[in-house]
């Protein structure tokens, strides 16, 4: 199946069930499924080639036009609506697109670039179709465009295809038990692999998607599960640390419709994994591992047994991961994936291909799995620091200088060194009105960390470069 | 706190095992049963925080005692 078969399929179950709700403004799945359609045969009334770049905060339109780009048989291109002009232009360059669809605010935005040479369109430019003029396409075998976030070097084109979705959210449904009965809020941007997966997993289901537009306001979303008696619900860990400031009590209150809480993109403190235990009365939290280039590669559901809070869970059925690190002596290595999830190559882009080696992907990313089978996350492989033969984890010491006092933020990275090849230098950033100082912070480490740990170098900064889900840049900060 | 105290502190700070009895100023590096290449940065460094100093790689590697790191830090501060 593709994606518009999703729709069509729970268009014909469920013509008169609610399928969307984003602020006021509510669409059954006939009424998505007929915007939809209309949006498509605007879309090809336009001279364009086979993608079209959509570049949108989270809202219905943005909805029907992801799903009206597809429907019209080209590839939906999807731009953060943050992007810099610079990758703005580096994107559209690479994608070969030939349109942008966009919201009125990002038009104020770009429409002032006088760099970008294809037409602009805002969504209500193009709803001016009759239903009798409505025609039927073919979907095209790729079904969008992203460009990776880049934690470590210049982003990369990663075109996912219908039957790598329908692959994955098939077993979204069956792993994580979704049903038609549900009520998912999302207030994850749908320009992003995680988002985007879980409207894919509403259309299929024929569940009903309460679509918010972000997850900075936590109150918001707390009040919109209790409105709506919600049934699941996907964030980042960090929005569900978040989320632990508020009284245990009030949150078991607000999370008693919830079955479900989904995140991801890494692993989840195990605080939080602990505490979201006891709040989810009725329902369990979850987890998965992958990357926008191989989507929901493991899955883990936590439950009463603490052994394996720390990990992302184990391989979805018809997914291989394998650890593969130069010495038989660690169980430690590259994390490789292969399956129906993974990409066959990357858009236009001969160089990064040699991360796809027969069908296997090279994630980049390091870990081990345990003797059960389960997947432990560890970093990326690009941020190991080598200290004189010594490697060293970024996180390792990241989560330590965590625990003093008066450190908000903290990213731990390998600068060069003449005698030792690295050592580590450290940006923290300090808590408000914090007296905090290095020799602290270098006395609570020489206590905590082998003496080769121990940072070098210490800034006091305000910012660490980071990506929308919370990934510490580290290439930009060496 | 003065200069001496702040450096034979580092020390201290640096070694966690060592003791006041133990400590002595023209104490040689291959006395201490831990001074190592990454004991000696862990020195520099804290050093360096201390005293908002930086110093160079050739005045790092002549650090063999307390007193090489207090003569060292009162060549910058002075």
């Amino acid at each position: 199946m593709n994606i518009i078969d999703f729709l069509k399929n729970s268009a014909n179950k469920y013509p008169e069930k609610t399928a969307l709700i984003f602020e006021n403004n509510s669409f059954t799945f006939d009424e998505l499924w007929k915007s939809v359609k209309i949006l498509s045969t605007s879309i090809s009334s336009l001279n364009t080639n086979n993608v079209i770049s959509l570049m949108a905060e989270n809202s219905a339109s943005f909805v029907i036009s992801y799903l009206g780009i597809i429907n019209s048989g080209k590839i939906a291109h999807l731009i953060p609506p943050e992007i810099s002009e610079t990758n703005m232009l580096t994107q559209i360059s690479s994608s070969d697109s030939s349109a942008i669809i966009c919201s009125t605010t990002v038009f104020h935005k770009i429409s002032k670039y006088e760099t970008i040479k294809i037409p602009i369109f805002q969504f209500n430019d193009l709803k001016k179709i009759k239903d009798n003029q409505i025609i039927d396409f073919q979907p095209n075998h790729v079904a969008y465009l992203v460009y990776t976030s880049g934690t470590t070097s210049v982003p990369k084109g990663v075109s996912v295809t219908h039957s790598m979705v329908d692959f994955t959210t098939k077993n979204i449904i069956h792993i994580l038990k979704y049903s038609n009965s549900d009520i998912d809020v999302l207030p994850l941007p749908l320009h992003h692999s995680f988002g985007l997966g879980c409207l894919h997993t509403s259309l299929y289901i024929g569940s009903t998607l309460i679509l918010l537009k972000n997850t900075n306001d936590l109150q918001s979303i707390l009040d919109i599960i209790k409105k709506y008696r919600a049934t699941t619900l996907a964030v980042i860990p960090a929005t569900l640390t978040k989320f632990l400031k508020f009284n245990e009590n009030e949150l078991i209150n607000y999370f008693s419709s919830i079955k479900l809480i989904i995140t991801n993109s890494t692993k989840i403190p195990t605080n939080t994994v602990r505490n979201f235990k006891k709040i989810l009365f009725n329902g369990y939290l979850a987890t998965y591992y992958g990357l926008t280039e191989a989507s929901r590669s493991t899955f883990m559901i936590f439950n009463k047994d603490s052994s394996y809070d720390e990990s992302v869970g184990q391989p979805a059925p018809g997914i291989k991961i394998k650890i593969v690190n130069d010495t038989q002596k660690s169980k430690t290595g590259e994390i490789w994936i292969k399956g129906n999830n993974v990409i066959k190559k990357y858009w236009k882009n001969i160089q990064a291909d040699e991360n796809l080696i027969h069908g296997w992907l090279k994630t980049g990313d390091l870990g081990y799995f345990d003797d059960s089978g389960y997947l432990y996350l560890l970093g990326r492989s690009d941020d190991v620091i080598n200290i004189g033969g010594e490697k060293v984890m970024p996180d390792e010491i990241e989560k330590i200088v965590k625990q003093i006092v008066g450190v908000e933020n903290v990213a731990a990275f390998g600068i060069h060194h003449e005698i030792f090849g690295q050592v580590i230098k450290l940006h923290v950033i300090k808590s408000l009105n914090s007296d905090l100082d290095k020799s602290t912070i270098l006395n609570y480490c020489i206590k905590n960390l082998e003496k080769y740990k121990i940072p070098s170098k210490i800034d006091f900064v305000t910012n660490i470069p980071q990506t929308d889900y919370g990934k510490v840049k580290r290439f930009m900060l060496k | 706190m003065n200069v001496e105290n702040s450096v034979k502190n580092i020390f201290f700070e640096a070694f966690l095992n060592l003791s006041e009895s133990d400590f002595s100023w023209n104490k040689e590096q291959k006395d201490y049963e831990n001074w190592d290449s990454f004991a000696q940065l862990n020195l520099i460094t804290l050093a360096e925080a201390k005293f908002d100093i930086s110093l160079t790689l050739d005045e790092a590697i002549e650090i063999k005692s307390a007193t090489d790191l207090l003569e060292c830090v009162r060549s910058h501060l002075s």
